[in-house]
Formats: C-alpha cells, structure tokens, sequence
C-alpha cells in the first residue's frame, strides 16, 4: 500500500429546503482504524457517506482526503477508496467473475492483471467456486461479499461500508466482519454505518454516536458504555415504577422505562447496595447484565437503534 | 461536483461496458437491425412499388425502393439510439443502479453521462449501417454513398440517442417512456418523408414535419437522388437538436444520481 492517507470530514452539513440532514458532523478516519457512524434509521448515516465520497454535495462543509478535497476532486479522490453502498448494484448482466473483471476496467486494470485480480479477490471474499454464477443466483451474504471484493479492486486506502451486513444471516455477518477485520490488518481505514449494536461494538475502535444528523457523542465503544452507563444494568420487572425511578435517583442512578421492563443503571462504585434495595422490593423478573451501546444509546436519545 | 470533468479513459470506459454486455448477446442485437429493414423493404417496396411505381422526390421520378431505403437507414438510427437511450438506460438509472455503481469508481458524472449517450449512439449506427448494408445488397443505395453517409448516421444516433437519455432522465417509471413514443417517435418516423415524399401532406402539416429531425436527416440521407438548396441549414439544424438535447439530458438526469 502506498503512503497511508488519512480522511477528515469538516463541519458537513446537508440540508434539503428547511429540513438539516446533517449537521455540522466533523471526524477524522486513520489509516488502520475503523470509526463507526452508529445511529438509527433517518439519523443522516448514508447522506453523511455519500457527501465522503463525492455524490451528495455538502451544504456547508468539505471532505479532506489525502491532497484531494470534495466534492470537487471526488473523481480522483475516488481512485483510492472502495465503497460498498446500501443497495446492491452488481451488474446483472456479468458473472460473478466479470463483475470483477469489468469493474476494474474503470480503474485502468484489464486484461490478465484484472483477471489475477478478480481470482485474489473472490478468493479473499471465499467465492471462487461461484466464479462463473450469475449474479441473481448468489445469496444475500454472497452478494455484499461480491460487492465488498468489488470495492478492492483499486486496493484502496479506505473503505465506505454503509450497513453493509443489513438483511443478513447471523453466519453471513460473522463472514463479513471476518473480512473488515482482515482489512484494517492491512492498514486500511474503515467507515462503517450500522444500526447493530453488536456489529458496531465489535468492528470500530471509534464511534461517532448520530441523532437527527448531529453527533450526540463520540469515543471507543467501551469507553462511551463506561461514561454514559457504566459496568452494569439491572433489568426489572414487577415493581412499582415510581418506586424504581425514586430509588435510582436516590442512589444517582439512571433510570428507563423499557416495554415492559425497567432499567436503572447499578453504579460502579456501590453496585449492590441499589441491587439489594431493588431485590428487596421482590421483582417478578430482575436481571444484572454488563450494561452496553444500546443503553448508551438509549440514555443519550431516549431512542431505540432500529 | 464538477459537471465537466471526462476523461478519455472513463467515457471509453463506459461505453466498454455496454459493449461488454451487447457483445454476449450480439446474435439477437444484429437481428432487428438486418431483419426489421429487409421485411419494410420487403413489404413496401414489393409490396407497394407497383401501386405506386415511380414517386417524384426534388423534381425527378424516382423508383419508390430507392426512394424508401435512405427513409429506412434514419429509421434504423431512430429506434436503436432512442430505444437504447430512453428504455436500457432507464433500466441502468432505476433498477440496475449500474449508473451509481459507476459513480463509485473513479469516474464523474460525465464520464458516465457520455459513456451512456455515445452507446446510445453506437447502437444506433450499427443499427443504420446494417441498414444501409442491406440496401446495397438490394442494390438500392451505393456502397460509396453509403461509407460517406456514416458521419450522417452518427449525427443522427447521437441526436437520438440525446433524446432517448432525455427522456430516460425524466420519467419515473419505464411505462411513461411510451409517452414520449406515441406523441414524438412515432409521428416522427411516419411523418418526415421517410415511407413518402411529405409535399404529399397538407401544406402546414408538411411544413411542421419538416422541422422534425428526422426529416432533416432523412433528407440528407437521400443525398445520393439530390439535396435541397437549403442543405447545409438541414445539418446545422441536426447539431442544434443533438445540442440542446444532450444538454437537456445530462442536467434532468444528474440529480437523480447527486442531491
């Protein structure tokens, strides 16, 4: 790999008439890093990557990418970042092996060099005994593995996925994040959208929490659990939920109505005085469990990831 | 974004991708092509050359084959450049995404834009040289005048092919693009003098046909039987619409792939 470039996205902002997608979202992406846009469906994930790459134009704000800035080189920018899109856009018309082929004439690699290339690539994606399928006949899973191996072709220096792994098999997203985490061993940076807790958790060293296009809160995912939640969480059923709110506050605790359960937050210092207190009161259901993004989130928002 | 920044590379690109696909499937692309003019030909030349024998075109008696198969050559370009451009280029914007797709490598949207639009036009000349090839085997236009009637057919597949991608980036479901084909093509295509010479319309509705197009390119086509003193104006007349259409195309269909 050439000399490692770094992305820095500088107060974007998009709006569309009175309506501000995003706002004013500014991070920067290290070579060998994977950074995670985490929020909820409508949170401004993709029009955040669409203006990192150059097909949503910033309202306000520029992309810093290596010596190009877009949207206006986004052209050449593009010559050394791979991108998975939401949709799939494979190319019904070729095999699974032509897709490959084909794509990387766009990027002045033909000939036995694109065919090398496309071998190493469905190897890489473990899909060379479906070399010569057609498109329609692949999986889902196989499908964004297609389109991941798509978006290396150029060997790029980072990489967009956004939800790359949504309306996959629980087999298939472990198949894929095995491949995002042999990437960043290669030192490439990664931008990764989910609304997974579990994906986003697992995948990024950094994340960038959104909400209506603003980010609410940024940090390593163990961190953010660690500041906004702390070790562990009580779920509770059962009990009076006045009560529940009363001894929480009493202990400076957090606490959340959840469908049919409760939340309160077991402070790290003193777990179990508050844990004690709330099994005194004998829930019908009462769980200790390590607290995680989903509260993170839920506490910041007051919402679900969904 | 930049609207102009093409490259060579990324335009040929492109275009090599279409290719790509018409390539595995150059048996049926070549059929409509040889078969649609040999079965017009066919049946209106045999068909209707002895009801109507000679037509008078430019103040000569012309056989009515031969007056028919430049009229068959413009309409070859006609439906192979528009159809490509309104209908598979659709396709490649709304459901295969392929234009997106492409957006995701090194290309810009002109790159893509004039890749699109110069199949369209590839098409479209292959379409009316076929044409014209089949002419010449039934010995009803020259083969010279055939070779230096290309920049002609390439003129009026761009033209068309401008107008297909025009209406490509208006419609928002393939059904409309029938919109377009009932009140532009179709009148078009049997109005302009191509099945018969247009001073036999009405005067004010062989004028309006005149200022069609195709009649312009038709008319140029026929330049082995004579052209209009106002020949020259007839071309100019092609580049504006191929112009303006092309134009009008790339700015209606660039923010359904940009916001």
């Amino acid at each position: 790999m050439a000399d490692a470039l770094s992305l820095t996205a500088y107060d974007l902002w998009k709006t569309y008439g009175d309506e501000a997608v995003v706002q004013g979202v500014s991070f920067t992406l290290a070579p060998g890093e994977i950074v995670g846009l985490l929020g909820p469906n409508g949170a401004g994930k993709t029009t955040t990557v669409g203006m990192l790459f150059g097909t949503v134009i910033p309202t306000k704000g520029f992309v810093q990418f290596g010596p190009w800035q877009l949207p206006g080189q986004g052209q050449l920018a593009r010559a050394q970042m791979g991108i998975v899109t939401q949709e799939d856009n494979l190319d019904p018309d070729f095999t699974v092996f032509k897709n490959l082929t084909h794509f990387a004439h766009h990027y002045r690699i033909t000939g036995a060099a694109a065919r090398q290339r496309a071998g190493e690539l469905l190897a890489l994606v473990n899909l060379e005994h479906r070399a010569d399928a057609q498109v329609d006949e692949l999986s889902g899973g196989m499908k964004r593995r297609l389109v991941l191996a798509r978006a290396l072709l150029n060997q790029p220096q980072i990489v967009f996925l956004d939800e790359p792994t949504t309306g996959l098999d629980p087999d298939a997203r472990q198949d894929f994040w095995r491949l995002v985490q042999q990437l960043k061993a290669k030192g490439c940076g990664i931008l990764l959208t989910t609304h997974y807790m579990d994906e986003a958790q697992r995948l990024c060293d950094r994340l960038l929490l959104l909400q209506q296009g603003k980010v609410i809160d940024e940090g390593t995912p163990t961190d953010l659990v660690a500041r906004v939640i702390g070790r562990a969480i009580a779920e509770v059923e059962g009990v009076d939920p006045a009560l529940l709110k009363d001894l929480a506050a009493r202990h400076g605790a957090w606490y959340r109505a959840f469908g049919s359960a409760h939340l309160v937050t077991l402070p790290d210092g003193d777990p179990e005085t508050l844990w004690a207190a709330i099994a005194a009161h004998q829930p019908s259901r009462l769980v200790r469990r390590p607290a995680n993004l989903e509260d993170v989130f839920l506490r910041l928002t007051g919402s679900v990831l969904e | 974004m930049k609207l102009i920044t093409a490259t060579p590379w990324g335009i040929y690109s492109v275009w090599w991708r279409h290719f790509q696909v018409y390539r595995s499937t150059w048996l049926v692309n070549f059929l409509p092509p040889i078969s649609e003019p040999i079965v017009y030909l066919v049946a209106f030349g045999y068909g209707l050359t002895p009801l109507i024998g000679d037509v008078e075109y430019l103040g000569q008696m012309i056989p009515y084959p031969q007056f028919l198969a430049p009229g068959m050559i413009a309409i070859g370009v006609l439906f192979q450049s528009f159809f490509e451009g309104a209908y598979s280029s659709f396709i490649r914007l709304n459901f295969q995404k392929t234009w997106q797709a492409l957006l995701t490598a090194p290309l810009s949207y002109t790159d893509v834009f004039l890749g699109d639009w110069f199949w369209a036009a590839t098409k479209g000349t292959i379409a009316g040289t076929l044409t014209g090839i089949v002419a010449v085997l039934a010995n009803l236009y020259d083969l010279s005048s055939l070779v230096l009637s290309l920049p002609l057919i390439i003129l009026g597949s761009l033209l068309f092919g401008a107008f297909g991608l025009l209406v490509a980036g208006t419609v928002n479901k393939v059904d409309q693009v029938n919109v377009p084909i009932f009140l532009v093509v179709i009148p078009m295509f049997t109005l302009s003098g191509t099945y018969f010479p247009r001073d036999t319309l009405p005067p004010l509705l062989a004028r309006f046909a005149g200022l069609l197009p195709l009649a312009s390119l038709v008319d140029l086509l026929r330049w082995p039987l004579g052209l209009p003193p106002w020949w020259p104006l007839l071309l100019l007349w092609l580049i504006g619409w191929m112009v303006v259409l092309a134009r009008l195309a790339a700015l209606r269909i660039y923010p359904r792939l940009f916001s």
